[in-house]
């Protein structure tokens, strides 16, 4: 099963109706699962809903074999979490789709760095959907630890100067 | 000491919540954007939910301002923590006005360069930190000592 989400704040036409004529063509060889959000668009040849509970959306995370998406933190953050397949779309400002075009420099990132796949837009969609269905992402190496260092010794200088006075 | 959490509903808590082991011992109370973050946060201090707002919606923002201006006046925070965006800056900036220390997490999103919010507080924060490693040869002043995801 291949899991496709947009999150739920904001519709995202652009890639349900993309994946939509994809599943059309019959490239993919396995059924599509969708959370749409608020979309206008409807699917003509998937299941999907506009949104999932908590639990029923982690479930089918986990048991989809790879990921369609947005190039959100959350959305990559799950699938990196879960050592899961991701092929991304940006959403662009210029469709009205989000509020600037930082989706489009973090999918760029991570793609370089092996982490996930991206369609830029969705003519790229059709050869990247090929691609996914053999790709092995690039497990991340996250350090909070160092970040919570640095704020707690820079927290504890705070005390001290605090107390001093 | 008191510390005032700050971050948007979504990926900026995400992250904020990653480093939340740093402040344990300290007191605690959260600045944050839409309702649906507050059950996460039972048990992790006060929660004020103050709404959304971006450059674009000029007078969501002053009403965002209001509130924050009532939460830290009635708080009085040590020290303003955020990974931004609009909101957090705007807690970060007025936390400073009344004498807190600011540390800015820019959010991992930012790649190329740093968000809007970080560069608007870059002046009053004391502690400047990035999730990519030329963002700091970029901007001097900013520091990378890793990514919370």
């Amino acid at each position: 099963m291949i899991f496709l989400t947009v999150g739920t704040q904001f519709p995202f036409d652009r890639l349900v109706k993309a994946v939509d004529d994809l599943v059309g063509t019959g490239i993919f060889q396995e059924e599509v699962v969708a959370q749409i959000g608020d979309s206008d668009y409807e699917p003509r040849n998937f299941r999907a809903v506009s949104s999932l509970d908590k639990e029923t959306f982690d479930d089918h995370f986990r048991r989809a074999s790879a990921v369609i998406g947005h190039a959100g933190m959350g959305t990559i953050a799950m699938a990196l979490d879960g050592g899961k397949p991701l092929l991304a779309m940006p959403r662009r400002k210029k469709y009205q789709e989000v509020v600037n075009d930082h989706q489009v420099e973090l999918a760029v990132r991570f793609e370089a760095l092996g982490h996930i796949l991206v369609a830029r837009d969705e003519r790229e969609l059709p050869a990247k959907v090929t691609q996914l269905k053999t790709f092995v992402p690039q497990p991340r190496q996250a350090n909070p630890d160092a970040v919570i260092q640095r704020i707690s010794q820079f927290l504890d200088l705070v005390t001290r100067s605090r107390r001093s006075v | 000491m008191k510390i005032c959490l700050a971050a948007s509903a979504g990926g900026h808590f995400t992250q904020l919540r990653k480093v939340a082991r740093g402040w344990a011992g300290h007191s605690t109370f959260w600045i944050t954007t839409a309702d649906v973050v507050e059950g996460v946060l039972a048990g992790m201090g006060r929660v004020y939910v103050v709404g959304e707002c971006n450059r674009e919606h000029l007078l969501r923002v002053l009403g965002v301002l209001a509130r924050c201006i009532g939460i830290l006046v009635r708080e009085r925070p040590d020290v303003v923590i955020s990974t931004g965006a609009a909101p957090g800056c705007l807690a970060c900036f007025l936390g400073r006005l009344l004498g807190a220390k600011v540390v800015w997490l820019d959010s991992i999103t930012n790649v190329d360069r740093l968000s809007l919010s970080g560069r608007l507080i870059r002046p009053f924060a004391d502690l400047f930190l990035v999730q990519w490693p030329d963002l700091a040869q970029r901007y001097r002043w900013a520091e990378c000592v890793g990514a919370v995801m």
